[in-house]
């Protein structure tokens, strides 16, 4: 097992009176697995993530339970550890691809920081895999993107350097919280399909984070639901989708919007 | 079409103009700033001294040049130092907040409370005044109002997107506060450097003219304008020359940072 999350619990401490946000979660993710993390707002998903990815700051807030990566616990792993596993075996991409960059950097700097951080490769070197990666998530002309700042990049474009420097070291996990909400419909099947790609071709496993369903169904093979910090069922994409145990998860399935063929097409379009 | 930033414009010209004049201050004045000519003892303005001559003879166009240049020297020292300390309490505190902050930004506001001018008048009085100490003097009193502008750029940054990406991407915590975060605050840091930059020209000459500021024979704007007060009435292309060269000097600088703060808009706001 990849990722092991056993009986993880967060309380924020920043208020008198403490508040639980993640209680009791159990999530497992294989090498090359993609797993659906859905629920409403407030749900927890992001938490969950944050704290898998380490991003939680270490006081005013209390974690109880385990993280484990590759036998590693997350949570109590001293700093310098930590650091060495963020960007190189897990990777995060953002919702907001507006806000993800920093405004005054260059594309290609940007890409290639995990590599700078993680390897001691030369200028040149970084230059030449920064290229074929920007390459990679079909960016228009990479040699010109690279010199390019992020205000030159459209939302989609955007994400696809996120997506870049996310994948820039070849992490095992990629971190995906709600990738594709900020972005039109079009793009966001591109986005998909590059992180199927990244999946299948890299075997990254991905923790998918989404409150689309429809997406979820498309992209995962498994799938768990929460709510209210807690997770109330998971499975397989098709168990959960066909057979949901649960009321909620029934409930979130039948607010998928629905086209009806013919009438509504026309109206809707 | 693109609006030009006037204020950029003239506040730039300006502030070369004067730069180049204190430049060549440095180098070359038409007469030797410190020679006394009895003869021409507070002459007016003519085409050989073309901004008169002092109580004692001594061009007033040549002190000017060099005056520029000890004000300038002063002004420059007093902004370096308070902005790279302001800059490194204001990144820490800002940035990791809690304790650090609360300490750090107590013992600033402790220093903030005291008017500039009034701290430096101690350190001077304490060390002994002369070029130098007033640029420590100055320096010192100025950090707590740059580390402040400073620690609100780095709240405000310090929880974005990309400062996360990049603690995800597995920088350091020193890496992301001046590889990342600092050259995103830049825009605000020049703006308040210039703004500065004319503070310490005015606290410079402030302190001058209370006598404890730079010593006779070295010429500064402020030192002049307090010799030229006594000759008002009977000189007053004295005080109108060293004044109106300070506040050219001032307006530059001013210009320039209200035209780079709205250039710095549209840059940023993306």
């Amino acid at each position: 097992m990849l990722l092991e999350v056993k009986d993880l619990n967060i309380e924020f401490h920043d208020h008198l009176i403490p508040e639980t946000v993640v209680s009791d979660v159990d999530l497992t993710l294989s090498e090359g697995e993609i797993l659906g993390l859905v629920g409403e707002s407030g749900s927890g998903k992001s938490m969950t993530a944050h704290a898998i990815a380490g991003l939680l700051s270490r006081h005013d807030m209390k974690k109880t339970g385990e993280i484990l990566f590759d036998g590693k616990d997350l949570l109590t792993c001293p700093r310098e550890e930590l650091r060495k596993i963020q960007g190189n075996d897990i990777s995060v991409i953002f919702q907001e691809p507006m806000t993800s960059l920093n405004p005054v950097k260059q594309i290609g700097w940007q890409t290639g920081e995990a590599l700078r951080l993680h390897t001691n490769l030369e200028q040149g070197e970084i230059k030449k895999r920064v290229l074929e990666m920007l390459e990679l998530v079909e960016l228009p002309d990479p040699e010109l993107v690279y010199t390019q700042y992020p205000h030159e990049l459209s939302g989609g474009m955007r994400q696809r350097v996120m997506i870049a420097s996310a994948m820039i070291c070849g992490p095992k996990i990629l971190i995906a919280d709600e990738p594709t909400t900020a972005l039109d419909v079009t793009i966001q099947a591109q986005i998909v399909a590059l992180l199927k790609r990244f999946n299948k071709t890299r075997n990254t496993a991905i923790l998918f984070i989404s409150h689309d369903l429809s997406l979820v169904k498309t992209l995962c093979k498994r799938v768990a639901v929460m709510q209210q910090g807690r997770v109330v069922e998971t499975g397989t994409a098709q168990e959960v989708f066909l057979r949901p145990k649960e009321d909620y998860t029934r409930l979130l399935i039948e607010a998928i919007p629905k086209c009806e063929r013919g009438k509504s097409m026309r109206e809707t379009v | 079409m693109k609006k030009r930033n006037y204020n950029l414009l003239l506040g730039g010209a300006i502030t070369g103009i004067m730069m180049l004049l204190t430049l060549m201050g440095f180098f070359y004045t038409p007469f030797d700033p410190e020679k006394m000519d009895a003869a021409n003892k507070l002459s007016g303005i003519s085409l050989t001294h073309i901004m008169g001559c002092d109580n004692f003879g001594r061009d007033i166009f040549s002190r000017v040049l060099k005056g520029c240049g000890t004000t300038f020297t002063v002004a420059c020292g007093t902004v370096l130092i308070g902005t790279v300390f302001g800059t490194l309490i204001g990144a820490f505190t800002g940035y990791f907040g809690g304790i650090v902050d609360e300490v750090l930004m107590r013992i600033m506001d402790a220093l903030f409370a005291f008017p500039s001018l009034l701290l430096a008048l101690v350190f001077v009085s304490l060390f002994g005044s002369g070029k130098y100490h007033v640029i420590i003097a100055l320096g010192i009193a100025f950090v707590p109002s740059f580390s402040r502008i400073v620690r609100g750029e780095y709240m405000r940054c310090r929880d974005l997107d990309y400062v996360k990406s990049a603690r995800l991407s597995g920088a350091s915590h020193l890496r992301i506060m001046f590889v990342h975060i600092l050259p995103n605050i830049f825009t605000v840091l020049l703006s308040s450097i210039m703004i500065g930059f004319n503070n310490a020209v005015l606290a410079e000459a402030g302190l001058t003219y209370l006598g404890i500021g730079v010593k006779p024979p070295d010429a500064s704007l402020g030192e002049m304008l307090s010799s030229a007060q006594t000759y008002l009435f009977s000189a007053p292309w004295y005080a109108l020359c060293t004044g109106g060269t300070m506040i050219l000097m001032i307006l530059g600088f001013s210009l320039m940072s209200e035209g780079l703060k709205k250039n710095g808009g549209g840059r940023y706001a993306s």
